[in-house]
């Protein structure tokens, strides 16, 4: 088959359904803190399905709310704004893909695994302490490129599944193989259209790269937080594989077993949760 | 989750339970949020505070069927790759040694 070059990749990323206008938003100022909290309310509530969504995740036992939340702004109110920023975009982020384009290609394997890595990566931010709706954005779309090919060219993805299974390979090789791109570039190209903050664009650029130089700390949780829910083996996948594991990205987070361990039972129980209302 | 959580001593608590009720003091302050998960600090810190009786989720108890040669034999398919391990690949071997002491559940050694 032909091989698709950036270009193409720039015209596939046009082509996707766009997020609301206001989740764009949200997503190029993730790092301001300075954004006017009642007209961003105000905003996503026009949009029923997507605050529905947003309230559901609010009130999910995760977040330790004392009291129901009925409205964004309550939500704010009570989760903090960063908090419920992060909850409007991973409601907005799920729904914005049509499934099931691609015979063979497992969504629901997609998002299990794109969800863990959000929560992993936001568990270890806490314990870094780094930014951690940064962290749990990045987790949650470091391989959003994947569904940029497989909506852009399902028939050819469709190839790309059965390389992959042929020669037991991991995606990346699999991709470059049959598209003659990967699911990185596909993610840069849909981090420049959606106008992804840089931080945003690197972590997605260097999730697999995480020590090349100028990759960002945010690379490194991404990349180890990807090895941990692979290693744990929480999206549903039979061929399931832990990838390479960068030991300078291990050793810069620093942390011990003990540490480890909470890390994977929080991963797990907040997959359980979360996949529930976002996949629902 | 499903929320159905069983009083427990804090005596019998261990570190991965889960809280399947807020936890509070006797002056209704919250100490935690339901669905965290106990750790042996919280459970040092919840016996100073004075508390004999923990909501844990039943779901947070350790499972009792862990069937060792199963695990095993899944962590081997998961990290097919790794197998023999050499010298760059050691952090990836420390993360499946964490894993399967997760999986089978066995107490950090401090």
């Amino acid at each position: 088959m032909s091989k698709l070059s950036p270009e193409q990749l720039a015209l596939d990323v046009r082509d996707l359904p766009s997020l609301p206008a206001v989740v764009m938003e949200l997503l190029s100022n993730i790092e301001q803190e300075n954004i006017d909290i009642s007209v961003l309310a105000k905003k996503v509530s026009y949009d029923q399905a997507l605050t529905a969504k947003t309230l559901r995740l609010a009130n999910s036992s995760s977040l330790g709310l004392q009291v129901k939340v009925a409205t964004i702004q309550q939500a704010i109110t009570f989760l903090g704004f960063q908090t419920t920023r992060n909850l409007i975009t991973a409601a907005a982020v799920t729904g914005c893909f049509p499934n099931g384009r691609c015979p063979g290609f497992n969504d629901k394997a997609f998002w299990r695994h794109s969800i863990a890595t959000a929560a992993c990566s936001r568990s270890l931010a806490r314990r870094l302490r780094f930014n951690q709706d940064v962290a749990f954005t990045a987790g949650l779309l470091h391989d959003i490129g994947r569904l940029v090919l497989v909506s852009g060219h399902p028939q050819a993805y469709g190839e790309v599944l059965a390389w992959r299974a042929a020669h037991d390979a991991e995606w990346l090789d699999a991709e470059r193989a049959m598209l003659g791109v990967d699911h990185v570039e596909a993610g840069v190209a849909l981090a420049e259209h959606w106008n992804f903050s840089d931080t945003m664009r690197q972590a997605i650029a260097w999730h697999h790269a995480p020590e090349t130089a100028g990759a960002g700390f945010l690379a490194a949780i991404v990349h180890v937080a990807n090895a941990v829910v692979h290693a744990l083996d929480l999206a549903g996948e039979e061929d399931e594989l832990a990838p390479a594991l960068s030991s300078v990205a291990w050793s810069a987070m620093g942390l011990n077993e003990e540490a480890y361990l909470d890390l994977f039972r929080e991963t797990e129980q907040q997959l359980e949760e979360m996949s529930a209302i976002l996949m629902a | 989750m499903s929320g159905a959580y069983q009083m427990t001593p804090l005596a019998e608590a261990h570190p991965g339970m889960v809280l399947g009720e807020v936890l509070r003091d006797e002056k209704g302050n919250m100490l935690l949020a339901q669905g965290v998960v106990l750790s042996e600090g919280m459970l040092a810190s919840l016996a100073r505070h004075g508390v004999d009786m923990l909501p844990i989720l039943a779901a947070g108890r350790p499972a009792s069927a862990i069937d060792p040669a199963r695990v095993q034999g899944r962590l081997d398919r998961v990290f097919r790759k790794h197998e023999g391990g050499n010298d760059d690949d050691w952090a990836i071997g420390i993360l499946r040694q964490y894993v399967e002491d997760f999986r089978l559940g066995r107490e950090v050694q401090r």
